[in-house]
């Protein structure tokens, strides 16, 4: 997955890489307050750790063989700034020492196996984990969230390439998929295996960071809802570069005579007026949606888990455990 | 030591990117023009003093990605020509990496980050990592050597599960020498 500079037009590669930047600026930050309790030399060792993790190559089909990722691992692991802190650690150092994965598209591969793959894999295992998970339960859903954060990674992967031209999207992204398909279910076995083996030796180091992760699905949403806005951000003038694809879609769909979202298409055609018109309306526009279509689904969430809701009142839930204890 | 491993990192960094940059830029009609870069590449790696052969047998590992995405835009109109073209921009590009990785220590390129402003938890897991990784590839092939003695004969799944758990061990083995490193760097007065 580590994309070699020359595939990525000179546009995606700065659009991703001030992306990435943000995201390990962010991740640094919230290290530094962790940082004064100590852990600095844990986190550069952990990323040797990584490091070290992807020289393991394992075989699947037809002879060919993948390698560990680990960046759900290090996300269960570490946490998700530390995760992407040793993701972007071991990114780098490949990149200038062994000259795996280019320079220029060093953004994009910090987004694609730090970002993404960190987001996803953290979300995916601390979704599926719960809050008191046993741990059974923990080695699943490490693997689940391994599988999840390669194909995730692999799905950005694939639409940068097609971003910048190097291959149609229809193309690559189902290549791209099958094969991290078969990749991600070795990187699912290894992580689980990993993890069961650690809770087997030293089972309090998967504990750790409990006390930062009071936050965690605050921030988790906070994440989701960023990367969201770059996609749609980055994705947009992809759409309207070429709107064919959509309204062959559309056609297939036999939706034909609305073919296009009723309330934001005259902005996508015309431009924002007064503002600005071309890519950067789309850009906006883009944006736009998806902050609606994120404010919908959260009102729709809270209309339809009021008792999920209630239970996290910090004044309620000791009654609500008492009650059912 | 040439003249090229002695020019300061931050230069030879600026100029990888700007020519990266330039050949990320060039549309793609006209990208069989970056291999106009070849020959000054070769009097680069000739005046460093680097060996062709060893600097091929390390590009050939980005060989599989290479060709997978360069014959995946074969299925477009024209493919051919967008395939070659990015092919040539890839090989010229990983060639240019290449000189820029095996005549740059780490830290050099360490000096040039912290003096960037890049974060100093980011510079400072760099450079852990770039001490440790080497010590920990060494201890995880020892590992699968003592393994490999051990074990007379096993099934598929049994290698699997043996993988894993050696890296288990490998983490937990891990976490306990960064513990000991942070407190020898703590009773030295360090971070």
């Amino acid at each position: 997955m580590h994309i070699p500079d020359g595939f990525l037009s000179a546009r995606v590669a700065l659009g991703y890489g001030a992306l990435s930047a943000v995201g390990v600026g962010a991740a640094c930050y919230r290290l530094r307050a962790q940082r004064e309790r100590g852990g600095s030399a844990l986190l550069g060792v952990c990323a040797a750790f990584v490091f070290a993790a992807q020289m393991v190559n394992f075989p699947i089909a037809a002879g060919t063989s993948g390698h560990l990722v680990g960046s759900a691992l290090a996300a269960a692991l570490l946490g998700l700034p530390g995760a992407l802190i040793a993701m972007t650690a071991v990114l780098v150092l490949q990149c200038f020492v062994f000259a795996d994965g280019g320079v220029f598209a060093l953004g994009a591969n910090v987004f694609n196996m730090g970002l993404v793959s960190c987001t996803v894999g953290y979300c995916c295992y601390r979704l599926s984990c719960g809050s008191s998970p046993s741990p059974t339960r923990r080695v699943a859903s490490v693997a689940f969230a391994g599988w999840c954060a390669t194909i995730a990674g692999a799905a950005s992967c694939a639409g940068q390439l097609s971003l910048s031209g190097a291959a149609p999207l229809p193309i690559v992204l189902p290549a791209m998929l099958g094969v991290h398909a078969l990749i991600g279910i070795g990187e699912a076995v290894i992580s689980a295996l990993v993890v069961a083996s650690i809770l087997r030796l030293r089972p309090e180091l998967l504990e750790g960071g409990a006390d930062l992760e009071s936050r965690g699905a605050a921030s988790a949403v906070y994440a989701g809802l960023g990367l969201a806005l770059s996609v749609a951000a980055l994705l947009a003038p992809l759409g309207y570069a070429a709107p064919d694809g959509f309204s062959r879609v559309a056609a297939a769909l036999g939706l034909q005579p609305s073919a296009r979202p009723p309330m934001l298409a005259p902005f996508l055609t015309h431009g924002i007026p007064g503002v600005v018109s071309g890519v950067l309306a789309t850009v906006l526009v883009g944006c736009i949606g998806t902050l609606l279509l994120f404010g919908s689904c959260w009102l729709l969430a809270l209309v339809l888990l009021p008792s999920r809701r209630r239970s996290t009142d910090p004044d309620a839930s000791p009654v609500a455990v008492e009650s059912s204890g | 030591m040439s003249p090229i491993h002695r020019a300061p990192a931050g230069l030879k960094l600026g100029a990888s990117l700007a020519f990266l940059g330039a050949l990320a830029a060039l549309p793609a009609r006209c990208s069989l023009w970056s291999l106009w870069a070849v020959p000054p590449l070769c009097l680069l790696t000739a005046l460093a003093g680097l060996e062709f052969r060893g600097l091929l047998k390390r590009s050939a590992l980005a060989a599989p990605f290479l060709l997978g995405v360069a014959s995946l835009s074969l299925f477009e109109t024209h493919g051919w020509k967008t395939s070659l073209g990015l092919l040539a921009k890839a090989v010229v590009s990983l060639f240019t990496l290449q000189i820029l990785a095996s005549t740059t220590p780490v830290s050099e390129l360490l000096r040039t980050l912290r003096r960037a402003h890049v974060p100093e938890v980011l510079c400072g897991a760099i450079g852990l990592l770039s001490r440790y990784s080497s010590l920990l590839v060494d201890e995880a092939q020892r590992m699968r050597r003592a393994r490999a003695g051990r074990t007379l004969r096993g099934s598929r799944w049994h290698w699997w599960r043996v993988l894993g758990n050696s890296l288990g061990v490998l983490f937990v083995r891990t976490v306990s020498r960064a513990e000991r490193v942070q407190l020898a760097m703590r009773s030295r007065g360090g971070a």
